[in-house]
């Protein structure tokens, strides 16, 4: 932490001393808050204000801005120069299909895409398979899901579901299902088997394209977030 | 029905039309002084030719069937059309051209992502000519534009795809991982050029690959190019990028410009130097370009050649972001009173230079209708005479031959020389 606190000291510095706006760091609320607040915070942030945000969607600290939105939202907000970097999850990322430069594998928020399916009905999926050429798959994660079954040469028709995926091969609304699994608790306890892996996904530090070539921060607190987490980087 | 514009297609009303014809004059007057002509091509274009040149375009263009089942491609860009108009009309002729546009070029986005399918692109294509020289052309000319916009602050990061291009030429790897480098590359997936770079290829090679797309600064950044990628091969591009940026210092102060090994531009077809333009706290690019010496080649017409455009509506934007105000010669007068006299008095006030509106009204509600217009004058003509009128709409002052220099046409004039005086005759 003290070789890179000296790195956002510098952040910190050049926007007091001078004209310069705070840094504007996207973060995303849920699973990976809390990890993605102890990192900005041992990288050198003062991120008490993220400790406790209450209702408020942006969090100042000394030299930074902190935007706290959905995990979905944070390549929205970093692709069109809403904030400068941010933290997201590769799947996420994936999903987004947006134009963001993926700096540094913060290593945390680990979790899986899967392919799960009712332990029961490895048989109904096949007959269904040979007799219609067609298998109906629910998930949140279209893109991903799209073009995994296409790299394995699977057709395909997608049901897009909000949440609670599981449930969509229980009540016959799909016969397979992709979802992020963290354990694979869930899916066990709703009688789930997982039969195929589709992505691995840990949490991203992610730059807006132009904010890296133009303003030096951005990198300075890639660097700072690399060096206070030298065992957990994966990259 | 209440007709809407299909999505991601706009008008340009008044106001903003325009500011931006004085924004693009600007650009035009720089790229004719340094003897750029003027090109245009058709909307659209064969697809098979666009892909010819820019490859795989699934997603990006902008695709139609026409009644004999052909597939067109509404163009993506306009270098690839200046290209394929190169190599068919003026084929054989090895001369250089040197063409400026000024033109809308269509993209395919998916829906709810706030973006335009259709925009501006103004810029230069510098054909028939490789090499250090020419590439110092294209990014002083770039450099040079964007100052005539007006605009006060904008960064050029300048790179080669040649650098990358030459150490996976070097590295014994199957070409799927090749690929795979270039992938991350374009996507600015440094995470994922760190893993590729694992995977059983030569130290050198591995640590080359990851170290370059972070090398950025001024001239000294070409020098840690250098180090970090010798005995790969990347000798000859570096010196081309060296002797390119001595040349653009020579032609004028370039504190705008810098080095990024990183950069990438969205099409594929780049072989040489690539630069991006940008404006402080905006997050996307104002336009970019580079060399790309293989387009003429799949046209069967291989030439050399490099350009560059710009995103008119994004320039606007960072116009207005760092507060410049565009100045737009607005009307002189609006002219009211009877048909006839009203037609012979707004002739000979145009003669004289003044911006005139014919209107059927008279007294208060003219005065009032050349305020609605932005007009310097109310006039009104009668008996032969041109006379202004009041506030209240009451005949004041006559306006008698000789005629005065038009209202608006001082102001205009030195707000324009003095933004145009880099870029020429300002017309």
């Amino acid at each position: 932490m003290s070789a890179a606190s000296s790195d956002v000291g510098g952040i910190v510095r050049a926007a007091e001393s001078s004209t310069l706006r705070p840094l504007k760091v996207a973060v995303p609320k849920g699973a990976l808050f809390e990890e993605a607040v102890s990192a900005l915070g041992d990288a050198g942030f003062d991120v008490a204000g993220l400790n406790d945000p209450g209702r408020r969607l942006m969090v100042s600290g000394a030299g930074v801005q902190f935007i706290i939105g959905r995990p979905t939202d944070i390549p929205v907000y970093v692709a069109y120069g809403g904030a400068d970097c941010g933290i997201a999850g590769k799947d996420v990322l994936v999903e987004a299909g947006l134009d963001v430069a993926e700096l540094l594998d913060l290593g945390f928020g680990g979790c899986r895409f899967v392919v799960a399916e009712p332990s029961d009905s490895q048989a109904r999926v096949k007959e269904r398979l040979a007799h219609l050429g067609v298998l109906r798959v629910a998930t949140k994660y279209p893109n991903i899901t799209q073009s995994y079954f296409d790299s394995i040469g699977v057709q395909v028709e997608l049901v897009k579901l909000h949440g609670n995926i599981e449930l969509a091969p229980l009540i016959g609304l799909a016969d397979r299902i992709v979802d992020i699994t963290a354990s694979g608790a869930t899916l066990a306890q709703n009688d789930l088997e997982i039969v195929d892996e589709v992505l691995r996904s840990t949490a991203r530090f992610v730059g807006n394209p132009a904010a890296i070539r133009t303003d030096p921060r951005v990198l300075a607190l890639r660097d700072a977030l690399a060096n206070s987490r030298p065992g957990k980087e994966t990259a | 029905m209440r007709p809407v514009t299909a999505r991601g297609f706009r008008d340009v009303l008044p106001p903003e039309a325009a500011e931006r014809e004085v924004v693009s004059s600007r650009m035009a007057a720089v790229f004719s002084s340094w003897g750029y002509e003027l090109i245009e091509t058709p909307v659209v274009e064969e697809l098979a030719a666009v892909e010819a040149a820019a490859g795989r375009l699934e997603g990006t263009v902008f695709r139609l069937i026409d009644l004999d089942g052909r597939l067109l491609a509404l163009r993506p860009d306009m270098t690839v059309p200046i290209a394929r108009l190169v190599a068919s009309r003026l084929e054989g002729d090895r001369a250089e051209h040197r063409f400026r546009y000024s033109a809308d070029v269509f993209r395919e986005h998916e829906s709810l992502r706030g973006q335009s399918r259709e925009f501006r692109q103004v810029g230069v294509e510098l054909i028939g000519r490789g090499g250090a020289a020419a590439d110092a052309e294209i990014l002083s000319l770039l450099v040079r534009t964007l100052e005539a916009t007006g605009l006060p602050e904008f960064t050029i990061a300048v790179g080669t795809v040649a650098v990358l291009d030459a150490i996976l030429a070097s590295a014994s790897m199957p070409e799927s991982w090749r690929q795979g480098i270039l992938a991350a590359a374009h996507q600015r997936d440094f995470v994922e050029l760190e893993r590729l770079a694992r995977e059983g290829v030569n130290p050198h090679v591995a640590r080359a690959v990851v170290a370059v797309p972070r090398i950025r600064g001024q001239e000294d950044a070409i020098e840690s190019a250098r180090v970090a990628t010798r005995g790969l091969g990347c000798e000859s591009a570096l010196d081309d990028l060296a002797e390119t940026w001595a040349l653009v210092g020579d032609a004028g102060p370039t504190g705008a410009v810098m080095i990024d090994f990183s950069v990438m531009r969205s099409f594929g077809y780049y072989t040489g130097f690539v630069a991006e333009a940008y404006a402080p706290g905006f997050g996307l690019p104002l336009g970019g370009g580079g060399r790309y010496d293989r387009v003429l080649a799949s046209y069967g017409a291989p030439s050399p050649a490099a350009g560059f455009a710009l995103g008119l509506e994004r320039v606007m934007i960072a116009l207005a972001e760092q507060g410049i105000s565009i100045p737009v010669r607005g009307l002189d007068a609006v002219v009211g009173g009877e048909p006839a006299e009203v037609f012979a008095a707004s002739g000979r006030l145009r003669s004289g230079g003044w911006r005139v509106v014919a209107s059927s009204l008279d007294g208060v509600e003219l005065v009032r209708e050349a305020d609605r217009l932005g007009a310097a004058e109310a006039i009104t003509a009668t008996s032969g005479r041109i006379v202004r009128l009041d506030r209240a709409g009451e005949p004041a002052l006559p306006i008698e031959e000789p005629l005065p220099y038009a209202p608006t046409a001082t102001w205009a004039d030195s707000a324009d020389s003095g933004l145009t005086a880099s870029g020429g005759d300002g017309s």
